[in-house]
């Protein structure tokens, strides 16, 4: 009875994890899978976030004191777009689900989703790690990690001059991204930005899982 | 018979798909009637269509609220199966019993479904023998015309149903609500004056007096920028001479004769002084007044009319018990007082009972939290949903899509279209202005060949922003001076094209067919629809008809439509807001500019928190 006093006094470090991306890129299916190993059925649209706080599935086997994950899929559909703030602000890390074989057609979307989410206030000031997760990496198709990683800062970088041009009324866009006058890369963020391949489908998942559990120790 | 029925959760997953029915479903209607339909707040509607090449489905859905769960059936189109609505039914009751969260995995329910669908279609056999119900007339010409762009099931077939004569006796089995609603709509529009769906309108509708409700709101929460009609002050002294209006507190402008003096041959020696007025709306930040958002629930509980005491009570008394499962009976009057409400913020009338509509379908059969009102819960959910369609599907940034041009080197061609006197031509100057502030080089087409003095309007602005303006003068076909225009644009390195069309009633055929031909021939890169923010119920006549004759007269397989609106004269209306709403949920299209007064600099953009806010008042 008495510990409950003490645990009140610890600072506890936010477990939440945040799944987000472009809708179609793979979301849901990536939460089945980091939940129970599987992705069932299969999915639709989510029409809403889909949340849990649980162990990993590959580390369900694992002995000893693992600190449970708090999972949120945020729908990726752009009018549900506003329910991402509500788990921001307590996001330990984010994985940013991007479609890696339909990747050319989305890429206005895919960047600018990115960059409304890295120049957020509650993402910059708490200098939430990010991961983009380049999802469908088992179709023959889909481009690399790499080929994406150079798009989305060319990019980026064009968004980062356009919205600079309107950045007071872009009451959304609070900070801007990079350093003026140089193309602009993931590592001038000041928080942390990876990248890595996933498969939902097949349940290639082993680098998610790594980021998740970097960022949520036990 | 069935194509698929699927059982899956609002978040995503899949519980149950039939395994009978094993015929893979072409394209991918299922995620389209989630994107096209729930998620534009169409729920409350009996059906959706959906066409792939191959397949023509028809689509039909409950939700079972408190589990989260989404039951669809899908079936062909061609064939009106009367079993659908009770076959889903049943499957909802059988399903949400033996539904358990943590369970993934429902291969039983294959027993009590195929069971289920055999009654069905018994039930649905005996039903046609006894009454020797004809199958409804299909529409063959409807069918194809459906396959056009535009807008999603229910709503297109409306607005053609509207055209095609109204003697669709034959019920659609699929058109219910929405068929006689359109016709009603329809005719009231013609007939109504704008006015109509303003103050008076609403006592004739509502249960309770809402001029009443009008009076007790307090007046908090204006827009910063409501025009402040501040009377000429006192000066009776010597000779009272006539002070110029003032609108708002804006320093006086000193001149307001622009025409520069003729010289004898008509030349006008113009001196070309450019004009800076300053930033544009469209930069500044909007301040949101703060206000009380308890405030108007009070008031509203207070002005419940007596006839309604007994049940108020008794839901009272349920809310603080907390067990019962919310009926539609029980949201009725919460909706009702709803709808009332939106109706006199100028929101029309069909797009105020869809909301509704839909609002009720994503709350019946929740179970009620205890010390919660209903009222408050309805709110909610519809401040949420309100929210949800004022937020644009694609992405607004001008700017971003400009530049994107300009790296083709192909100039960005705006057409701007709307009925007669709206603000076409005045808020054309103003995107003209705001686009100079951000340097990217603007041309103007004056594709108004019609009405006198449109070209020396675009003149004068032209002139004043000193930007190039292409014109052929009268009585020239718009089509091909818009052509023109953009070759001199491509040509003398212009980065945006702004087309000004003449306005033009919805239901003028020739002149419609103008447009679409306009539209085709140059397929712009931006359909901007100019709507003024005072229209009433014809919002929804004007856009869907617009929508509708773009996609009809044009000849090519992907007609374009409409995509944004551009809403002007916002300054007139006080907190009356609701035309946004209605323009945006009819055409799915974003709101881009929001034109608030007559100079330059009178451009924004549209914040969806405050108007939401100001909405639901």
């Amino acid at each position: 009875m008495g510990w409950d006093r003490v645990r009140l006094f610890k600072r506890t470090k936010s477990s939440t994890i945040v799944l987000t991306g472009l809708t179609g890129s793979g979301k849901t299916v990536l939460f089945y899978q980091l939940r129970d190993g599987s992705s069932h059925q299969g999915t639709v649209t989510s029409m809403e976030p889909n949340e849990g706080t649980f162990i990993l599935h590959s580390e369900s086997s694992k002995k000893g004191k693992i600190k449970p994950v708090h999972l949120v899929d945020v729908p990726g559909h752009s009018r549900l777009r506003p329910k991402l703030d509500e788990f921001l602000p307590q996001a330990a890390g984010i994985v940013f689900v991007v479609d890696a074989l339909e990747f050319l057609p989305n890429l206005r979307g895919v960047s600018e989703y990115l960059y409304d989410i890295l120049t957020k206030a509650s993402v910059v000031k708490r200098k939430v790690p990010v991961l983009i997760c380049c999802n469908k990496a088992d179709k023959v198709t889909a481009h690399s990690k790499e080929f994406i990683r150079k798009q989305l800062e060319k990019e980026i970088d064009k968004l980062r001059v356009s919205r600079s041009g309107i950045s007071e009324a872009d009451v959304a866009n609070e900070f801007t991204l990079g350093i003026p006058g140089e193309a602009f890369s993931f590592s001038h963020c000041s928080n942390k930005v990876t990248i890595a391949e996933s498969s939902g489908l097949t349940g290639e998942i082993s680098q998610v899982e790594q980021f998740i559990r970097e960022h949520v120790r036990p | 018979m069935l194509e698929q029925l699927l059982i899956f959760t609002r978040g995503g997953l899949i519980l149950w798909t039939c395994k009978e029915l094993g015929n893979a479903l072409k394209g991918s209607p299922i995620d389209t009637l989630i994107r096209s339909c729930l998620l534009e707040e169409r729920s409350g509607a009996a059906s959706y269509n959906y066409d792939a090449p191959g397949a023509a489905y028809t689509l039909k859905w409950t939700f079972h609220n408190e589990l989260g769960l989404v039951f669809v059936a899908v079936y062909q189109r061609i064939l009106h199966l009367l079993y659908v609505d009770e076959l889903l039914a049943m499957a909802k009751r059988e399903f949400s019993e033996i539904y358990d969260p943590k369970r993934m995995n429902y291969n039983d329910f294959d027993e009590t479904f195929r069971q289920l669908r055999k009654e069905a279609e018994a039930r649905a056999e005996e039903l046609k023998k006894s009454k020797h119900v004809g199958k409804p007339v299909i529409d063959g010409k409807k069918q194809g015309q459906v396959k056009k762009g535009g807008f999603e099931g229910g709503n297109k077939k409306k607005s053609e149903a509207n055209d095609g004569g109204d003697g669709d006796t034959g019920k659609s089995y699929k058109l219910e609500t929405g068929h006689s609603n359109g016709n009603h709509v329809n005719i009231e529009g013609s007939r109504a004056v704008v006015a109509n769906s303003k103050e008076n309108a609403s006592s004739n509708v509502g249960a309770f007096d809402v001029s009443k409700l009008q009076k007790l709101r307090s007046k908090g929460g204006k827009k910063t920028d409501t025009v402040v009609n501040k009377g000429s002050n006192v000066h009776p002294k010597k000779k009272i001479t006539k002070k110029n209006r003032v609108w708002d507190d804006s320093p006086q402008e000193s001149k307001l004769d622009f025409t520069d003096p003729l010289e004898e041959n008509g030349n006008e020696n113009i001196e070309v002084v450019g004009t800076d007025h300053g930033e544009s709306m469209m930069d500044k930040e909007e301040i949101i007044s703060s206000d009380s958002e308890d405030e108007s629930e009070e008031v509203g509980k207070e002005s419940k009319p007596d006839t309604k005491k007994k049940g108020w009570f008794s839901s009272m008394f349920q809310s603080i018990a907390g067990k019962a499962n919310l009926e539609k009976s029980d949201l009725e009057p919460a909706l009702k007082a709803l709808k009332d409400r939106l109706m006199t913020k100028n929101v029309a009338e069909e797009i105020a009972e869809k909301l509704c509509e839909s609002v009720a379908a994503s709350l019946e059969g929740k179970k009620q939290a205890s010390f919660t009102r209903i009222s408050s819960k309805v709110q909610a959910a519809m401040e949420e949903a309100l929210v949800r369609i004022l937020t644009p599907r694609r992405s607004i940034d001008i700017l971003r899509d400009v530049h994107a041009a300009k790296e083709q080197r192909k100039p960005y061609v705006v057409v701007f279209v709307g009925v007669n006197g709206v603000g076409k031509s005045t808020n054309l100057a103003k995107v003209a202005y705001w686009l100079l502030q951000h340097e990217i080089s603007v041309m103007m087409a004056a594709c108004d060949t019609f009405r006198s003095g449109a070209v020396e309007q675009l003149r004068t602005h032209a002139r004043r922003l000193q930007i190039p303006i292409f014109e052929k003068g009268y009585e020239k076909d718009p089509a091909i001076v818009a052509k023109e225009a953009i070759q001199e644009a491509a040509r003398n390195g212009s980065d945006v094209v702004l087309v000004d069309t003449a306005g033009r009633m919805q239901d003028n055929e020739p002149l419609m067919r103008a447009l679409s031909k306009l539209v085709y021939l140059n397929n712009p890169d931006l359909v901007l629809f100019v709507g003024e923010a005072l229209v009433g119920n014809d919002a929804v006549d004007q856009l869907s008809k617009f929508n509708q004759k773009l996609a009809d007269l044009s000849t090519s397989p992907n007609p374009r439509l409409i995509d944004g609106i551009l809403l002007t004269k916002f300054d007139t209306i006080d907190d009356k807001v609701g035309a946004a709403l209605s323009m945006v949920y009819i055409s799915g299209a974003p709101v881009m500019f929001v034109g608030c007064g007559q100079s330059y600099t009178d451009l924004k953009k549209l914040n969806v928190k405050s108007i939401v806010k100001t909405l639901l008042k």
